[in-house]
């Protein structure tokens, strides 16, 4: 009766991915197109991170507890435009680790877009926390980008699993 | 009479020791409606104007300024208390502290279906988690100093990255304790110390059937149309 979390716990998922290619575009492409990627927060400045939060739509977040929240962040993952040494496409995942994971903050800066670097930080970040054993992966997705997470395997709404936010303006009188 | 657990009146005066009765029933009785609530409060009324009546002691209640949700939440407190003819107390105490046993959560999962999920693994998602919340039942028998029976009948946990966002996992009430309110009381206290801790975006995932249930507790589905989506779930 009550709200679980966890659609199934073992799983064998299905291929998703080309056999001849991990990815759609390999390591190999994305540093000779001037990428490079990366897996840690070193290096990372979180200014720049935040200019292309803010660029994107989000609200701009104070860098001290972006850092707070990039420690406390199981994977991430950004790419790094070898010119201007700056992030340009970001994601990040929170979770308990073993059971079920949430990926947040994906963003790609608006002039990269449409190149295929959002899908190349999305393939790599699901295929570390499969790599880890976590077989639940979740994330909340504006309408405008539903397209953008579905040819990546993202279903909403499975089995009427709805995604439900706390609004303290929302709350029912009874 | 029973004490007011999660009250330290030791070494305080006679005054004191009744303002204190005095705020705790004030907070009791605007506190969300939970059965055993009602029973207690009145319990407490009746007590309370004996005092007045025996002793003409002005209750001096404190000016209410400060709204329920500023107080902070304790880490450990006592949620409903009910005294029996025998002598015998039984309490159920929230807890956030994470004082959670593995095998007992184990047998939990059991009881209302889950399907089984390795011990080592629990054990290690529970460490993971940013919060842990628990629901005991406290049994103290009278005659018995000092020895009490202490059952696990509810869990929540709570992922977060510690400043922004925190997710809600695996809600559970023991199946002959639900019905009382339990489930709603142990996520509003989540709520609350998650807020208090200044982490805004509060989020879970609720089948079909609890929609509704956390709808009444502040938990909007899909707003402006965010969904929540799964990779290759399998139903």
């Amino acid at each position: 009766m009550l709200s679980r979390g966890i659609i199934s716990n073992f799983r064998t998922p299905a291929i998703p991915f080309p056999t001849t290619c991990k990815y759609s575009i390999s390591d190999k492409d994305l540093e000779s197109r001037g990428f490079i990627l990366r897996r840690t927060i070193s290096d990372l400045n979180l200014d720049h991170l935040n200019s292309v939060f803010v660029a994107v739509g989000f609200p701009r977040r104070d860098p001290e507890k972006i850092k707070l929240a990039l420690e406390h962040t199981q994977s991430l993952l950004w790419v790094e435009h070898k010119r201007s040494q700056k992030p340009v496409a970001f994601a990040r995942a929170t979770g308990d680790g073993v059971f079920n994971s949430i990926i947040w903050d994906v963003v790609v800066d608006a002039s990269f877009q449409g190149i295929g670097l959002g899908k190349a930080v999305m393939e790599r970040l699901i295929e570390e926390l499969l790599e880890k054993g976590i077989c639940n992966i979740a994330l909340y997705s504006e309408p405008r980008v539903l397209g953008f997470y579905r040819p990546l395997g993202f279903v909403s709404d499975p089995d009427g699993i709805r995604g439900m936010v706390y609004s303290r303006k929302q709350k029912k009188k009874k | 009479m029973s004490t007011p657990i999660g009250l330290t009146i030791k070494d305080k005066t006679r005054n004191q020791k009744i303002c204190l009765l005095a705020t705790w029933l004030r907070r009791l009785l605007s506190t969300r409606k939970i059965k055993g609530f009602r029973l207690m409060a009145n319990f407490w009324e009746s007590i309370r104007s004996g005092i007045l009546k025996n002793n003409a002691i002005q209750i001096v209640e404190p000016a209410s300024t400060l709204q329920e949700e500023e107080d902070p939440v304790p880490e450990e407190f006592v949620l409903v208390e009910k005294s029996h003819p025998d002598g015998e107390v039984q309490q159920i105490i929230f807890s956030s502290g994470g004082d959670v046993d593995v095998y007992e959560l184990q047998a939990l999962c059991d009881k209302v279906g889950w399907p089984r999920r390795p011990l080592s693994k629990l054990a290690t998602a529970l460490q993971n988690s940013y919060m842990v919340a628990a629901l005991h039942l406290v049994r103290k028998l009278p005659d018995q100093e000092g020895n009490e029976e202490k059952k696990l009948i509810g869990m929540a946990r709570a992922t977060s990255d510690h400043a922004f966002n925190a997710t809600i996992w695996d809600v559970l009430v023991d199946p002959s304790y639900q019905g009382q309110g339990l489930g709603k009381a142990m996520v509003e206290k989540m709520i609350r110390t998650l807020l208090q801790r200044d982490i805004g975006n509060i989020t879970l995932f609720a089948d079909s059937k609890v929609v509704e249930f956390y709808q009444n507790l502040g938990f909007e589905p899909d707003p402006e149309g965010i969904k929540g989506m799964f990779w290759y779930p399998r139903y």
